[in-house]
């Protein structure tokens, strides 16, 4: 399948937005993953011109920071966290059963585009550890079952 | 919102802010954010709903707070002033809160918080323990005040800093003040503030930059986040005043994006503060101007680093950069830079605004303040927790986090996440601060404080934080970029039961190589995890690498289920288990005996290590293991009986085993199903050992050791009674006599002394724990009267309580130098004693024992306030002021046992340690002496008979391997018993119907204490099946999983 279709005008407008600030790059790329859900490798060399900078530079920091991702991410994305106090409390589990369920590995997406697998190091909600985010709703105090229901009510909302 | 343009109208505008607020209004504090997760915007829309139906808008505000820090609870709600706080509320429970709390003054029940213990309900938040012992001031606003409402901010005193700053002080006064507060960077360095910003002020250059470092990456960590969500103001204050002290006129808030309602309300925060004038240019009119921004984290644990922050900042890759220059010097773009912690920056308008005298009231002499600790992991009452700086460890995770959870044991508790280590069990006093803990090679970090129990491995723990280091390395420096691949290679290898004993030193060496010669603090710091677990937890890399033994029963790649691998015998647990389901005891008992031959004994007096660790214990409560295994072997002995046909011997040898204790009849059974001939040699006329001598008829009748040995000996194992190994006959005789190897196992049967004043064995009254309790098994008379005094808190001690209450004594009590949830006594055999009318004194150190005439009238006690030092050795310290005497007709003196030696020759070539223990080899429990080979409670002093059994079966294995020439060493891996195929159980059920635990009854307390029958009564069939079809069978989704 293929990912969802984007609609590069609206970079133009993103880029106008922080254009003339100081140390924008990173605002702005934050700007283009809030917007299509990743950073399209084709929007690299108009952000590059635009704030004087080789594409090395933007790609650089692309790849440096794990929240920009240069792949398209589905719909939902579940990140297990990894903290220690999740892990503690059998984190390791419960990403297994996530992979299991989703049959995705870390970092992978569903052919649909649905959902994307990934870890965290750490999400800061440690008292409700084990805990997950999908997209922005954190679930904790997870359980296998806990979990299963949890991502049962997200297929639902697709099917329905 | 109109802006402020001078001092005078903001002092204005909080008046007026006051004065709108009514008396009478009752507020509802919901914490939005925390308890979010757990649905706290329905409980917020739920009780507006319910307000406004019943009419009382005008009365009551429905408020949106930040955390209450009682986050194990959640969701939390407070009701003020009545200062009522209700936990685990659900949306349909509003109409309940607003109409019987707030309109009837009625608190409810079922929202209370319930002591532990009791379970009585407390209503009210400063009677609740979490609280009490607290010093919430950083945290006061945090639960109080709606984050996002500037004017709740100013009306609970905000800002009141800064003026005070902006009309009384030079900005160097305001660096004065902070320096005599002392305050200490809260991030985990522990700089002096104060110094930071002495540089930065100094420094030349423009425009100056102030920085919030809000880029909490420390996995475990989440104070800055509660501090940001719920008072950010706090930290916009804070970095105002820092501005003004140092000159600067730009500030940075960079936060992680993880932390999406931190960011909401910080922008809040901060538009809502340039409105009011509060930030931007000429502050309040005064000339003063910052710029304050928010820059989003991109999800980089290294970006926490100061120097890699301002790249980040600058929009480059996050990387750090030598230091000096330090940022006060050349921060971002060059410019003088001071970056500081939220915690640090939120505790600066306390400072200002209070004084650094009233700041300075707790703390310790170098660190002043409170720090707040966010507590998780296996704790009762994980939340956010701020207390005085020099608090205990104890303190924070057994007074105000409640303890562990499920009666496990505390083993170590994470401070300082990936840079730093772990503080076990024995620092549990040690007073928290910057340099103590840093002392003991953790460091108290941004204070995140993981709590570990003994069901977490120490080596995969480290494992973990270096997978972390690992992945966030950010590759510029070589030490760093290939030591964590290494080390996280290495540990991972021990985990996977791939370990070499050389992989140790390599650990240290390369931990060394790489905190001297990592670029920054991410890589100097990696190794902390590993270095410290090896400091503490040595044995456990060891049993890794040599055993493989994983001590938390986590390590897959040892492990087929974690019951199994907890039993220090190694027994095959869910397949027995699965055959008692199917009311096949003989199978089930013929399990046991692979590895075990004494089910019924286990069966009553096992301290099962495997219940701890069970799995069904997350879910629920863990499997009765114990007591199915009663059943079974009970059914056994009525229905089979002991008789069975010996085994053949095959081999030519034979061996000798001294002692007919668990251990060594353990050896024997194992021995003998070898095919040896088999004699062990016994110096009392009972055979048993502790059993037989000294665990009371009430635990362990007399009648189930008796057919366990009867078992044992229709197994072709010969036991020759009244026949000590002494002077007369030595275990060198027995070597002559043709016994080709020997099995020390003569227990430890010597009582300590206490060594007081006045402890003198003749004087009528005073008895010895393991002499009284064995006189009284073997049938003596020893009648006793009056009050009686027993000495310890272990489980000999409460044995002879309960012996002496049934032999006459009327009034027993129990003094230990613990306190009471320190005894090392198991908790069982604490309660039943307490139902018993057994009165425990804790915190006693006897000291004097008082007597009249030849015969005891009494024993002082002095107050002991602590067992372990600082260092966590056995050291008691007592307060000798604090003391009371005690009557007392007998003292029955039960604090420990040790082995007796003297019936080895002084001549004897066996070696021994300095304290006079014999030196064995751990792993085939072999002596210096070949062919002799020694083990249970005879070297490693009294512990429980499951270890004994486990010694005795290792040392039947590895005289095998003596007599048949190999030499290599003892492997004890876990292995399946022959496959129970059909199976009823858990994991095959669908139905998610609740089954809790089912309790084994006990005989009445009042009526069991008049004579030695046996308190508890065993499992029904009925039962057995029931609670059997609990386990979930963990070892099947293992071979599943084909892992």
């Amino acid at each position: 399948m293929q990912p969802p279709e984007i609609d590069l005008t609206k970079l133009d407008a993103i880029i106008d937005r922080h254009k003339i600030g100081k140390w924008e790059l990173i605002p702005l790329l934050q700007d283009v993953q809030e917007t299509f859900g990743y950073v399209p490798p084709e929007t690299i060399e108009p952000i590059a011109e635009a704030l004087n900078l080789f594409p090395a530079q933007v790609q650089g920091v692309i790849t440096f920071y794990s929240g920009f991702s240069l792949k398209p991410k589905g719909k939902y994305v579940c990140r297990v966290c990894r903290g220690t106090a999740c892990h503690v409390k059998g984190s390791r589990s419960i990403l297994r059963l996530m992979k299991h369920e989703l049959g995705l590995e870390e970092g992978e997406t569903s052919p649909d585009y649905q959902f994307t697998l990934e870890t965290v190091a750490c999400l800061g909600a440690c008292f409700l550890a084990p805990t997950m985010m999908i997209n922005r709703d954190y679930f904790g105090k997870l359980s296998p079952t806990k979990m299963t229901s949890v991502l049962g009510e997200y297929r639902k909302k697709e099917s329905e | 919102m109109e802006k402020l343009s001078s001092i005078g109208q903001l002092e204005w505008f909080r008046n007026k802010i006051l004065s709108r607020k009514q008396e009478g209004i009752i507020e509802v504090h919901v914490c939005m954010t925390g308890c979010r997760a757990y649905g706290a915007a329905g409980i917020f829309e739920a009780l507006t709903d319910e307000v406004k139906s019943q009419g009382l808008s005008k009365q009551v505000e429905i408020r949106a707070t930040g955390c209450h820090g009682f986050c194990a609870k959640a969701p939390v709600i407070a009701i003020e002033p009545m200062g009522v706080q209700y936990q685990e509320v659900e949306p349909n429970d509003a109409g309940d809160i607003v109409v019987k709390t707030l309109k009837q003054n009625q608190l409810i029940d079922r929202l209370a918080y319930r002591a532990p213990k009791t379970f009585q309900p407390v209503f009210y938040r400063n009677q609740i323990p979490f609280y009490a012992k607290q010093e919430r001031r950083v945290l006061a606003n945090c639960g109080r005040i709606d984050p996002t409402n500037i004017e709740h901010y100013i009306a609970a005193g905000g800002y009141q800093a800064l003026v005070k700053a902006l009309s009384k002080m030079a900005p160097e006064q305001v660096i004065d003040e902070v320096q005599a507060a002392k305050l200490r960077g809260r991030g985990g360095a522990g700089f002096p503030t104060a110094l930071k910003w002495k540089f930065a002020r100094l420094a030349e250059g423009r425009p100056k930059y102030i920085v919030c470092n809000a880029d909490e990456g420390d996995p475990g960590a989440f104070m800055d986040r509660a501090i940001l969500e719920g008072d950010p103001h706090a930290v916009v204050e804070g970095m105002l005043l820092g501005a003004y002290a140092m000159g600067s006129e730009y500030g940075f808030i960079y936060v992680r994006e993880e932390y999406p309602i931190a960011i909401e309300h910080l922008n809040i925060a901060i538009e809502q503060a340039n409105e009011l004038g509060l930030l931007g240019e000429n502050i309040l009119g005064t000339g003063f101007n910052l710029d304050l921004s928010l820059r989003l984290g991109a999800g980089a644990f290294v970006c926490g680093e100061e120097t890699a922050l301002m790249a980040s900042i600058e929009g480059q890759r996050g990387m750090p950069r030598a230091r000096p220059p330090f940022p006060a010097k050349a921060g971002i773009d060059g410019k003088p830079t001071n970056i500081n912690n939220v915690e640090t920056w939120a505790n600066v308008p306390l400072i200002v605004k209070n004084g650094a005298g009233w700041y300075g009231e707790v703390g310790t002499e170098d660190s002043k303040g409170t720090k707040i600790f966010s507590l998780a992991g296996k704790v009762n009452n994980t939340g956010l927790v701020e207390v005085p700086i020099g608090a205990t460890v104890k303190e924070v995770i057994f007074d105000i986090g409640g303890g562990i959870p499920k009666g496990r044991q505390f083993k170590a508790v994470q401070m300082g996440g990936p840079a730093g280590g772990c503080v076990p069990a024995q620092f549990l006093n040690l007073s928290i601060d910057y340099d103590t803990v840093q002392r003991i090679g953790a460091i108290m970090g941004s204070g995140g404080m993981v709590v570990m129990d003994e069901n977490n491995c120490m080596v995969e723990i480290a494992r973990f934080f270096l997978s972390f280091t690992q992945s966030e390395s950010c590759g510029k420096c070589a030490p760093c970029r290939l030591g964590t691949t290494q080390l996280l290679e290495i540990l991972t290898r021990i985990t996977r039961g791939e370990g070499r004993m050389e992989d140790i030193d390599t650990i240290r060496d390369l931990g060394e190589t790489l905190s001297e010669a990592s670029l920054c603090g991410l890589g100097q710091a990696c190794p902390k995890p590993a270095l410290s677990t090896l400091k503490y937890f040595l044995k456990e890399y060891e049993d890794h690498i040599k055993e493989h033994r994983c001590a938390g029963a986590v390590c897959d790649s040892m492990v087929i289920s974690a019951c199994q691998h907890a039993c220090p015998a190694g027994i095959d647990v869910p397949n027995y288990v699965a055959a008692i389901a199917e009311g096949e005891y003989e199978k089930s008992v013929e399990i046991i005996r692979e590895r075990n031959p004494f089910p019924a004994v286990c069966g009553r007096i096992c301290i099962h290590p495997c219940e701890y660790k069970c799995r069904r214990g997350e879910l629920d409560q863990p499997v009765a293991i114990r007591a199915l295994k009663r059943v079974a072997s009970d059914w056994y002995f009525e229905n089979i009986g002991p008789q069975r046909d010996p085994f053949p011997i095959t081999r030519e040898e034979k061996v000798a085993i001294v002692g007919a204790g668990p251990a060594g009849l353990t050896c024997a059974y194992f021995l003998a199903k070898m095919g040896f001939k088999t004699t062990v040699f016994e110096a009392q006329s009972v055979a048993g050992g502790m059993l037989g001598i000294a665990v009371p008829e009430f635990r362990l009748p007399r009648q189930v050791i008796e057919e366990e040995i009867q078992y044992i000996e229709n197994c072709g194992v010969e036991i020759r009674y009244n026949s000590p190994i002494d002077a007369k006959h030595t275990f060198n005789d027995l070597l002559k006599e043709g016994y080709s190897a020997v099995f020390i196992a003569a227990g430890a049967q010597a009582s300590k002394h206490i060594g007081i004043p006045g402890e003198d064995e003749d004087l009528q009254g005073i008895y010895y724990g393991l002499d009284f309790l064995s006189n009284i098994r073997m049938g003596q008379e020893v009648p006793l009267s009056g009050k009686t005094v027993v000495i310890g808190g272990g489980n000999v001690a409460f044995d002879v309580a309960r012996t002496a209450l049934r032999s006459g004594a009327h009034d027993v009590q129990i003094f230990c130098l613990e306190p009471r949830d320190e005894m090392p006594a198991w908790e069982k055999d604490v309660e039943e004693a307490i139902d018993e009318g057994i009165v425990i004194n804790p915190e006693a150190s006897p000291s004097n024992i008082t007597q009249k005439d030849g015969r005891v009238t009494g024993i002082e006690f002095t107050h002991c306030v602590c067992v372990f030092d600082d260092e966590g050795c056995f050291n008691p310290t007592c307060d000798l002021e604090d003391s009371r005497l005690v009557e007392a007709d007998n003292i029955i003196i039960s604090i420990g046992q040790a082995a007796d030696m003297s019936f080895l020759s002084a001549d004897s070539q066996l070696e021994r340690e300095l304290w006079g223990a014999l030196v064995v080899n751990t792993n085939t429990l072999a002596t210096n002496v070949p062919g002799v080979f020694a083990g249970g409670d005879f070297t490693t002093g009294p512990t429980f008979v499951i270890r004994a059994i486990s010694s005795g079966r290792r040392a039947a294995i590895a005289i095998n391997k003596h007599l048949t020439g190999d030499d290599s060493p003892v492997y004890i891996p876990d292995e399946k018993s022959v496959r129970h195929t059909t199976t009823k159980l858990a994991l095959e059920e669908e139905s998610t119907e609740d089954k809790p635990r089912i309790e084994a009854e006990f005989e009445d307390a009042k009526e069991r204490v008049t004579d030695f029958r046996e308190v508890e009564k065993g499992f029904t069939e009925a039962e057995a099946c029931r609670e059997a079809t609990r386990c979930l069978r963990c070892d099947l989704e293992k071979e599943e999983n084909g892992i």
